[in-house]
């Protein structure tokens, strides 16, 4: 790609023959554009314009009903030197990273590897096990999980027959409350495990029948074999669902009543930032706020890519 | 004629085509007069309020109403954006807590001009008008009477032989009974009455029983740190007495009807607002009393406009949208669909209209209301900027007691510490 926007440019010094295969595909460039537009004119317009907005707001106080007043770095000041909930926030948003990502894509490759043994009826269980990611966000959501976790709920009643326990109300336990939520994304692993299963399909056979014949056992086979040639599939999942995770919102947000509640022990950054921007008005500060995550992401982001060549292998490289 | 105009305009050329839209809706707009109205609540109110405005459209057949509802939180999230946005709907339903907000950004219409007609409100009595009133002008007109009360579980009371609490009750004698009733109850996760350490109502109440209030004229908090502390304490004590909820079931407690301790069977007393009465009852089995909040020396309680409605500043149909308001508050044939739902209606003529058509609950919502007559205080002034993140912090902080389990006094330093910081930077 590279190379050919080069030769483009230098255009007119290319060969006839050249310059005749490359049309085509400069006109190709030109459709592609085309179809990609609507999706550009929304990026430009619905995206691009209101982040800059954002950027701006954020360096002053704006609450919705009279003009933005600049206050300069006010908004930031107060974010690092004294407010309290937003360290909280912070702490409770990367406890549920740090948590949720790596359970979720741990259970996303197991239940892959078990489904690319070749069940029968493979269509039905992945259409099965996909459906709770796409329920993860709704409202019914929300009340079944007060029904599993509340204090008369299932986990207690099966706690009290089997071993006689008698639970706290795990999710309005502010001891417990986040591994509620915790749990709640890893039993979203539906669309990790479609594209793990994907990878799986990748891996050549031969490979495991020259390891089974060398004697290499199931788990040596997994830890040689599988992972490696999984890494790029890995490091994608693992970018996306980091970036999904720093970005919930809707399970806090209806599992608390929108109060990231009890003692802000669900208070996820992003629900932070919509009190303040929504519940208290404060748009400049939520503005901030999210200026603020953004560039935690992208520090995220950037770590994951730098580090990638270090553990990430592909195949195709030589 | 519209046909001629239009064929020059369009030969007019580019002109022509930047006016045809504009005649367009002109014309229309002769036909037919579109208005948006908004509210927030439950779907049994969605259900009373459309069909009322049904009503109205059938006498004003050149009206449409479009109609918008939302739950309390989404609805002020909205409403603000549609502010900001100039895109705001003609009729708005407005809260006492948000109405000097709106009014002073000039947000709101004043509804002076169309008294006494289209707006028929004279026979509000002056205490009910002046409460949607800023500075001098009327921005909102109340919908219902409403004020705080508790709710009984009338069913568990019954069962196991205990008297609900009345409006002699005092503080002392409720903790007693509570406790008595979870003892009488003896199932596990199952109280006398919720913990009502955070809810706010209750505590400007306890405050006001005590001669302070939860504001004062100028903003700033109207009570002392020995006012909170006393407060805290007692619902602490009752907690750990077995009285009240214990603290991480009543976190399960989302401000809705059906997440309420009452109405899930885990409590048989909660605290509320008269007008949710209607609401609570839809969600349970079992029959709900009311009463009045615990007595102290002084009245705690006030008569308060459930909900006002106002006008959108912007509004293009100034006089249709005050013809709707007065359907509403003061139209006997919008009485039947709306009954007691938002609160006794302010209008002597509208609860004569209401009365024979009201059911059980409605009655008792009367009854409340008038029982209340000699026993209230004065409406406070309306909440200062800020006091929505003050309420917020009155339930963290305590959830540290109730949850947390810190102490009283540390919990009360941390509110006493918190709370005007919050009002200072709103």
């Amino acid at each position: 790609m590279a190379t050919t926007r080069q030769d483009v440019s230098a255009g007119r010094i290319a060969r006839p023959a050249e310059t005749a295969r490359r049309k085509p595909i400069d006109r190709q460039d030109g459709a592609a554009y085309m179809f990609l537009s609507p999706w550009l004119a929304g990026l430009f317009l619905l995206t691009l314009g209101p982040t800059l907005v954002s950027l701006y707001l954020s360096f002053t106080q704006f609450d919705l009903l009279q003009a933005p007043r600049w206050n300069g770095l006010a908004n930031y000041e107060r974010m690092f030197t004294e407010d309290q909930r937003f360290r909280n926030a912070l702490s409770v948003t990367f406890w549920y990273v740090g948590l949720s990502v790596p359970l979720k894509l741990a259970v996303a490759l197991a239940i892959a590897l078990v489904l690319d043994k070749g069940l029968r009826g493979l269509t039905l269980y992945r259409a099965l096990l996909y459906l709770p990611s796409l329920l993860g966000g709704s409202v019914a959501i929300a009340f079944l999980w007060r029904r599993i976790f509340a204090y008369d709920g299932l986990v207690n009643e099966v706690l009290a027959m089997a071993i006689g326990f008698d639970g706290p109300s795990w999710i309005s336990n502010p001891n417990y409350s986040i591994y509620t939520l915790v749990i709640l994304r890893a039993w979203q692993f539906g669309s990790p495990m479609i594209i793990f299963l994907a990878g799986l399909r990748q891996i050549p056979q031969d490979l495991y029948e020259a390891a089974a014949i060398d004697g290499a056992g199931p788990v040596t086979q997994f830890f040689r074999i599988t992972l490696p040639l999984l890494a790029p599939v890995v490091f994608f999942n693992l970018v996306l669902q980091t970036i999904d995770a720093f970005k919930a919102f809707t399970p806090a947000f209806i599992i608390s009543g929108g109060t990231g509640g009890p003692i802000d022990s669900t208070l996820f950054y992003t629900l932070y930032l919509y009190q303040e921007a929504f519940a208290y008005f404060r748009m400049g500060y939520a503005s901030a706020l999210a200026w603020v995550l953004l560039v935690i992401i992208a520090v995220f982001t950037a770590i994951y890519f730098l580090t990638s060549r270090y553990w990430v292998y592909y195949q195709d490289e030589r | 004629m519209f046909g001629s105009v239009s064929r020059r305009s369009l030969l007019g050329g580019a002109a022509g085509l930047a006016l045809a839209p504009s005649l367009g809706r002109d014309a229309s707009a002769q036909q037919r007069t579109r208005l948006r109205m908004a509210w927030w609540g439950s779907t049994d109110r969605a259900r009373r309020t459309q069909a009322a405005l049904e009503v109205y459209q059938r006498k004003n057949a050149n009206t449409q109403v479009d109609t918008e509802s939302v739950g309390w939180n989404d609805y002020w999230t909205r409403l603000a954006t549609q502010v900001a946005g100039g895109n705001a709907p003609d009729v708005i339903q407005m809260d006492y807590r948000y109405i000097y907000e709106y009014a002073r950004r000039r947000a709101l219409k004043p509804l002076d001009e169309f008294v006494p007609a289209p707006l028929n409100i004279t026979d509000f009595g002056q205490a009910n008008i002046d409460t949607g009133k800023v500075d001098g002008q009327i921005f909102g007109v109340s919908m219902g009477v409403n004020s705080t009360a508790m709710f009984y579980d009338k069913t568990a009371f019954e069962r196991l032989n205990i008297r609900p609490p009345d409006h002699n009750t005092t503080w002392a004698q409720f903790a007693e009974l509570c406790t008595n009733m979870t003892r009488a109850a003896n199932r596990r996760g199952f109280f006398g009455t919720m913990d009502a350490g955070f809810v706010e109502p209750a505590f400007e109440a306890f405050v006001r029983q005590r001669g302070k209030s939860l504001y004062n004229g100028d903003g700033r908090l109207g009570f002392v740190r020995d006012d909170l502390a006393e407060y805290w304490d007692y619902w602490d004590r009752l907690r750990k007495a077995g009285g009240a909820a214990q603290g991480d079931i009543q976190a399960l407690y989302r401000s809705t009807p059906e997440t309420d301790l009452i109405t899930s069977g885990r409590a048989a007393v909660t605290f509320a607002h008269s007008n949710q009465l209607v609401a609570w009852q839809a969600v349970t089995q079992n029959r709900l009393g009311m009463t009045m909040y615990p007595k102290g020396d002084r009245p705690g309680q006030y008569y308060k406009p459930s909900m006002l409605l106002s006008m959108s500043a912007t509004t293009t149909q100034a006089r249709e949208a005050a013809s709707i308001i007065n359907f509403i508050v003061g139209d006997a044939d919008a009485a039947p669909a709306l009954g007691v739902e938002r609160g006794v209606p302010p209008s002597a003529r509208m609860r004569q209209a209401v009365l024979p058509t009201t059911d059980e609950l409605g009655r008792a919502q009367i009854e409340y209301i008038a029982l209340l007559a000699d026993k209230t205080s004065p409406l406070p002034p309306p909440p200062p900027r800020g006091a929505g993140e003050v309420e917020q912090l009155l339930r963290r902080v305590y959830e540290t007691i109730s949850v947390g389990g810190a102490r009283v006094p540390a919990a009360v330093d941390q509110f006493m510490a918190e709370a005007p910081r919050i009002l200072e930077r709103a």
